[in-house]
């Protein structure tokens, strides 16, 4: 069966820098698929590779059959990227915003209006989505974005740090739509987190990267069994110290 | 479409943006025209109310004549005192503006066809314009009274010699009428006025030409930088849409802006000539079309792509500029260099013209495309087409060319890392170290 993701011997330089060092890794269709490791491991430049922002020096990466290099227009119809540190038009309102993103993949005006539903709900922003973005907080201004991410129901959803930096209840709404998406409306999600504690209660698979490269992979049980630890923070470390 | 939308929403709802090129032209202009207008106008009133001194050490019937036509209609202060020392010493403790001393034997000269000899202290306190323009109007009524009187002597010799003649003729024997011919067309307006009109287009046409751009790149500078610093534009560059649909919609909703900034301007700038020259009524009744050298539909149209492929390219280039930064401030001072090659040819061309300049001056002013922008509108107003269409055929090229180096950044991950230049730094520098991370 095809994967989701098939990425192959992925290698992406920086000049001298080498951010990617040959990874590889297969998610599955409906899987929540996570990338950990340490700050400057790679991740965010994998996801920019996925997205299409970047081209990689050499490898390959394939979404639902598209190679990210051959064909970007067509991954770029299935996939919904939301970036670390992604903003918001500030002087647009949220619904403004909404309604410029849903313009981008709806049809006609009902299919629009079916997303900017779906995208209240998911936000849980109510009344305060006809304000501006601009007096926002940081929590707000992340559910809106998340809602923007998931309201075109894209095959695969690519998340960077989803929750970094948000309190408790913002994180723990973005968890649960992220959850919910994936095992109701069949999306396919791959996020990347140094949070080794939130990957464990969302993902099915993940891949420890450090370096650039993949040093493990496997389901959180399948990692913490096989290394003998309480968690995938413990599994980490050992895995590094052997790299 | 939504992408120009949301571009012209941004923009305008950006309070720095609508104060900055829509609102102030329309409030700056007015304002200053307002300011210069009430300056002029109270040199005008100091002129009307000044009020003089006369200082008179003279008798007879001519004296008397002088000091009735001075005394009617307007305020004067007699100065009675002994010797010129005294009066000046009296005249400084009044208001008077001017001090006029009729001397001694001013009658008896004027009567034998001598000069009569007269004198006027001016008293400046303020050192200001309204005060040079007090102090003219004693030098206007003397002058005015000098013309009559030299008119009347005139007539009584003609009359004691008993020649046939005007005074008015024999004042000022020859009739000089200067006509102008532009397009071949005589008209009845001398060429000092007509140039002086032309002048003032010339003025005008390359201030519009730069201003507009100024805004043009700023804008379109601002919008890039704020995609980057609000960190929306990699989320833009992941949606299912053309690089170039996006490069177009933020050239679309910028070009909106910087229309509407323009006509601001205009609708401003108008408002000031209107309001500052309004003293001067016979510099703003006479048009452009008046003289015939005014726009045709052609050379309108024309002037229109003109000013259209200028901001494109200005925008453009900006927009080129604009990816390499990171932030607003950093944009902005960085297209702050294009103020450069845009107003150089500006202010150059404001006061001469091409060809008057040194060869390798024209040479390097001839490789900017802005002066091209100028050159062309000046020539659409004197409806030279070939000429117009030239410019506009190399500020179009020139745009393609920008415009294909846009696309191309557009299209390539530089627009997200913005990298290469501190990679070509490091090549210079030849740090070959392999680091990982």
């Amino acid at each position: 069966m095809q994967g989701a993701i098939e990425v192959s011997d992925l290698t992406k330089t920086f000049g001298d820098i080498v951010a990617i060092d040959g990874a590889s890794f297969t998610v599955k269709n409906r899987e929540i698929y996570g990338l950990i490791g340490p700050n400057g491991a790679g991740k965010t430049t994998t996801l920019r590779i996925l997205s299409t922002l970047l081209k990689p020096s050499s490898g390959t990466a394939r979404i639902f059959g598209n190679d990210v290099v051959k064909d970007p227009e067509e991954v770029r119809e299935i996939i919904s990227y939301l970036p670390e540190e992604a903003g918001a038009y500030q002087n647009l309102s949220g619904y403004e915003y909404l309604g410029f993103m849903a313009g981008f993949y709806a049809e006609n005006k009902k299919s629009a209006n079916e997303m900017l539903k779906e995208a209240e709900v998911i936000s849980g922003l109510g009344e305060r989505l006809d304000d501006r973005v601009k007096g926002y907080s940081k929590g707000m201004k992340r559910r809106l974005l998340l809602a923007r991410a998931l309201m075109m129901k894209p095959k695969l959803l690519i998340l960077d740090e989803p929750t970094s930096s948000l309190d408790v209840v913002h994180a723990f709404h973005v968890r649960q739509m992220i959850k919910e998406y994936a095992d109701k409306k069949g999306v396919t999600v791959l996020l990347s987190s140094h949070n080794m504690l939130e990957v464990e209660y969302l993902c099915h698979s993940v891949a420890l990267i450090n370096e650039g490269k993949v040093i493990a992979e496997g389901s959180p049980d399948e990692l913490t069994k096989k290394f003998s630890a309480e968690n995938l923070e413990q599994v980490f470390m050992e895995v590094a110290k052997l790299g | 479409m939504s992408l120009v939308v949301k571009e012209i929403k941004e923009l305008i709802r950006d309070p720095k943006i609508l104060i900055g090129v829509i609102l102030m032209p329309i409030i700056i202009f007015p304002v200053m025209g307002s300011a210069i207008n009430i300056s002029t106008t109270s040199v005008q009133r100091a002129m009307i109310t000044a009020s003089f001194a006369i200082y008179n050490e003279d008798e007879g019937a001519t004296t008397d004549a002088l000091l009735g036509y001075l005394y009617t209609n307007n305020t004067v202060i007699t100065i009675e005192a002994n010797g010129i020392q005294d009066a000046l010493t009296k005249y400084q403790e009044t208001n008077a503006s001017t001090l006029l001393w009729i001397k001694e034997g001013y009658s008896e000269n004027v009567s034998q066809g001598l000069r009569g000899e007269l004198k006027v202290y001016a008293n400046l306190k303020s050192l200001s314009i309204a005060e040079a323009g007090s102090t003219d109007a004693i030098g206007s009524l003397l002058n005015y009274y000098g013309y009559f009187l030299s008119i009347a002597n005139i007539n009584s010799l003609l009359e004691q010699a008993g020649a046939l003649g005007e005074a008015n003729v024999v004042r000022s024997p020859l009739s000089v009428d200067y006509q102008s011919i532009i397009k071949g067309n005589v008209i009845d307006v001398a060429p000092s006025q007509i140039v002086s009109v032309i002048m003032s287009q010339s003025v005008m046409l390359p201030i519009m030409v730069m201003v507009m751009l100024m805004f043009a790149i700023q804008m379109a500078a601002t919008s890039i930088a704020i995609e980057k610093e609000q960190k929306t534009l990699e989320t833009l560059m992941t949606l299912p849409v053309s690089r170039l649909t996006i490069l177009s919609g933020k050239l679309a909703g910028s070009i909106v802006v910087a229309v509407a900034g323009a006509i601001a301007y205009m609708i401003g700038f108008g408002y000031y000539m209107t309001s500052a020259f309004s003293f001067a009524p016979e510099l703003t009744t006479m048009s452009t079309q008046d003289l015939s050298i005014g726009l045709e539909p052609l050379g309108t149209l024309l002037l229109g792509v003109n000013i259209f492929v200028t901001l494109v390219s200005g925008l453009a280039l900006a927009i080129s500029l604009a990816t390499f930064t990171d932030n607003v401030r950093s944009a902005q001072s960085l297209t702050g260099f294009l103020t450069i090659p845009i107003m150089l040819p500006a202010i150059i061309l404001m006061f001469s013209d091409l060809s008057m300049l040194p060869k390798t001056i024209q040479m390097v002013l001839l490789v900017i495309p802005y002066t091209h922008s100028i050159i062309a509108s000046k020539a659409a107003f004197l409806g030279n087409y070939a000429l117009v269409l030239r410019s506009i055929g190399y500020i179009s090229v020139f745009t393609l060319v920008v415009l294909y180096i846009a696309a191309r950044i557009f299209s390539t991950e530089r627009i997200i890392t913005a990298r290469f230049t501190t990679f070509d730094i490091k090549k210079l520098l030849g740090r070959r170290s392999t680091r990982k991370r």
